[in-house]
């Protein structure tokens, strides 16, 4: 009780902060001394620190399991293990927007310290920004999701946390998420602020690059974290199913990718002022209605936990204000910085990464149309309709294509003006030997889609491209690894679709089944019972048609609180394939469902997400040096 | 070399394009159907995916369709005239879903010509 008291004021503490803070800022903006003293940094400080301090009340209420809080007795149980109950403190409604909050306020901090070489009023302007989305937060956090309610009379024991959600990928997911959109905001405050100074301009680029990559990288392994999750967890061997809240943690990506590439040609050419300012307030833009769609429960989905319609008008309004905030600045100020600006020749990097900005936007687009349309059409004339992955699938492939034959060539011009001398013989051999190799691939094994062969083959072309691109090292690294980490992404995600086989039948123990891919039996079942679930290991043993013998073990899991059932995938891995079992309980007794797939390249698919995240990684490392 | 190269290529092609155009169809799958149905009384879930009573009748009723001969449009066709259209996860071009399907491919003619002012018009 103490604790969660002393966190809710806390946090009151911490919105005080930030009004002080903002009126500092304003009266700081007209006077004439260009050094910002000690003043802000211990106000930024405090804030910070009052934060932290209600996260670590609230995780001890966690730990101790005080159920007097509203948000541990929702959410905990005293038999959870010690680690759940830790990351169960984020893995709730109130307790990750307190998480929420503690990187806002760490990051503006961050950004006072790491940008003392930057105009003084830039970083006052964007510090008020900062601010007024810091304490949207506070009140939203204060008004309509404390973590701090208390109960009374005190209940014994919790509701106890969703098992699906008691895995240690979900424990580190909504963090890595967060640092991303989070980060986004920064870049936001950061480009209106730079907008109001006339200050969009190289030095500005290089400054905010770092902020962008950083929340790349984050946002990169955010996802990925939430795709590997989803693959071993909710049970049926898909890793990404083009579910809206799935599409809405895609739609920032890939605007900040769009504004990452873009943000170069403003360092090198100075161009593009405009346009980088729309990515900047749409990256956040699209952050913060990702959050709105998940937390308002409009969204029908597998990754729907906790929602509430009250919640979702708060951040709708708060959000409508802050667009609405930017688009005035936006007009207000705009004419000021944008000159007339020099013509692009079109042989250049510039118009490549203007192309590239091009397919980024069109991709957000199915996306973003894919994801609120059966909301409105349901809306406005009641008919229900569902997009899934044929839409995406359709509409995105094609554009894929060009797409990454782009990727292979661009990079490779010169800016300002690419004289073109001779055809380049080299690139022509490795793009027939990439028709030739998909062609072969896909003829071998009857893969009787024409197209999906030639997106092959241009995954194949942009892969050798790249790969043949690090052994001349005049090229910038980082950029390489980039590229050639989507191709490689792209073809096993193709290859991992194409190649993928499965089987499934009803079985008793006993049973011994001859399928395609060899012979299964159900050896045994065997039941433990541990602190806060029930198991069923289940013992198969599958050969293959090497007369491999391989053990796997799944288990149904059946927890106490709240009483759920989930499944637990065994998965081997292979660097090739993984081999992935997971079996139901039927409700005629004897029998369980098997479900048995063999999907090639999994593991390709993390490691080159990985690699996407280390270019980025790599390009950070070179800036801050 | 370089005609052993193109000569190489064309018997490639011919083959492939010969397997494209008289190669066998590709076999009718429950998965393949199941996947783009979406199970009604999941969140979210196709019906391949879930293991509800629902998702099972389904499946069964595809491969009693599937045996009976039915094509793929047909058998969607079926469980859109039973559910509606919030079953399938492929929204049919209509007056309804016009929008959905033109609105990013106008945005992308749309864009392609803003760089193309941007670029040889100024």
């Amino acid at each position: 009780m103490l604790f969660s008291n002393v966190g809710h004021y806390s946090l009151i503490f911490g919105l005080i902060i930030s009004v002080i803070l903002i009126l500092h800022s304003i009266k700081r903006l007209n006077d004439n001394n260009i050094i910002l003293g000690k003043k802000i940094f211990y106000l930024l400080f405090s804030q910070f620190f009052t934060v932290v301090l209600s996260l670590i009340f609230l995780i001890y209420s966690f730990v101790i399991s005080d159920f007097s809080n509203q948000t541990v007795y929702n959410n905990s149980h005293s038999t959870k293990p010690l680690f759940y109950k830790i990351s169960g403190t984020w893995g709730n409604h109130e307790g990750s927007l307190l998480l929420w909050m503690f990187v806002l306020t760490l990051f503006i901090f961050i950004f006072f310290i790491k940008s003392k070489n930057q105009p003084k009023n830039y970083r006052l302007l964007t510090i008020t920004f900062q601010q007024i989305i810091i304490i949207g937060f506070f009140l939203f956090l204060l008004l309509t999701s404390n973590p701090f309610n208390y109960l009374y009379p005190v209940p014994k024991e919790g509701l106890g946390l969703n098992p699906i959600l008691q895995d240690p990928a979900l424990a580190i997911h909504p963090p890595f998420l967060y640092l991303g959109y989070v980060g986004s905001s920064i870049i936001f405050s950061s480009s209106l602020a730079a907008l109001i100074q006339n200050n969009v301009n190289k030095e500005w680029a290089v400054h905010i690059k770092k902020w962008i990559l950083s929340t790349w990288i984050f946002l990169t392994l955010g996802i990925m974290l939430g795709s590997i999750w989803a693959y071993y967890e909710l049970g049926w061997g898909g890793f990404w199913f083009w579910d809206p809240v799935e599409n809405v943690s895609l739609m920032p990506w890939i605007c900040l990718t769009a504004l990452l590439h873009t943000i170069v040609v403003l360092e090198k050419k100075s161009i593009l002022k405009t346009w980088i300012l729309i990515l900047s307030i749409s990256t956040f833009t699209l952050s913060m209605s990702g959050t709105f769609l998940v937390r308002s429960g409009i969204l029908n989905s597998v990754h729907t936990f906790a929602n509430d319609p009250g919640r979702g008008v708060f951040i709708l309004v708060f959000l409508l204000a802050l667009v609405l905030l930017a688009i005035v600045i936006f007009f207000l100020y705009q004419d000021k910085n944008i000159k007339v600006e020099k013509k692009i020749f079109w042989m250049s990097k510039e118009t490549v990464i203007l192309i590239n900005n091009w397919f980024m936007m069109y991709f957000l687009s199915v996306i973003l149309v894919g994801t609120l349309y059966p909301l409105f059409l349901e809306v406005l004339t009641n008919n229900k309709i569902s997009v899934g992955p044929p839409f995406y699938h359709k509409l995105i492939l094609p554009f894929l294509v060009p797409f990454m034959f782009l990727m292979a060539i661009g990079p490779n011009l010169k800016w300002t003006k690419h004289n073109f001398n001779k055809i380049n013989y080299q690139q022509i051999l490795l793009l027939i030997v990439a028709l030739i190799i998909s062609f072969l691939i896909a003829n071998l094994n009857g893969v009787n889609l024409l197209f999906v062969t030639v997106v092959i083959a241009f995954g194949f072309y942009l892969f050798f491209v790249t790969l043949k691109d690090f052994f001349e090292k005049k090229y910038n690294i980082s950029q390489k690894l980039a590229h050639f980490a989507f191709s490689f992404f792209i073809l096993s995600v193709l290859f991992n679709g194409i190649f993928s086989t499965e089987f499934s039948a009803n079985m008793k123990i006993g049973d011994k089944i001859h399928f395609d891919e060899g012979i299964i039996k159900f050896k045994k079942i065997e039941t433990y019972n541990n602190k806060n679930y029930k198991s069923l290991v289940g013992s198969f043993e599958i050969q293959d048609k090497k007369n491999n013998l391989i053990n796997l073990n799944p288990e149904i899991r059946i927890y106490n609180q709240p009483s759920i059932l989930t499944s637990e995938a065994d998965i081997k891995t292979s660097f090739f394939y993984d081999k992935f079992l997971v079996f139901n309980i039927l409700k005629d007794d004897n029998f369980f469902n098997v479900r048995y797939q063999i999907k090639p390249f999994m593991l390709w698919i993390w490691i080159s997400i990985l690699l996407l995240a280390t270019s980025g990684l790599v390009s950070f490392i070179k800036k801050i040096k | 070399m370089k005609i052993i190269k193109f000569l190489l290529i064309v018997v490639f092609f011919s083959i492939t394009l010969q397997n494209y155009l008289f190669g066998k169809e590709n076999k009718l799958t429950v998965e393949k159907i199941s996947k783009n149905l979406r199970c009604l009384i999941c969140q979210g879930q196709s019906v391949y995916d879930s293991q509800s009573d629902f998702a099972n009748s389904v499946k069964i009723i595809i491969k009693k369709k599937i045996e009976q001969g039915k094509s793929e449009n047909e058998i969607y066709e079926f469980f859109t005239n039973k559910y509606g259209e919030w079953i399938v996860y492929d929204p049919k071009l209509n007056i309804q879903t016009v929008i959905l399907w033109i609105f990013p491919l106008i945005l992308f003619i749309f864009g392609g010509l803003l760089i193309i002012r941007k670029v040889f018009i100024n």
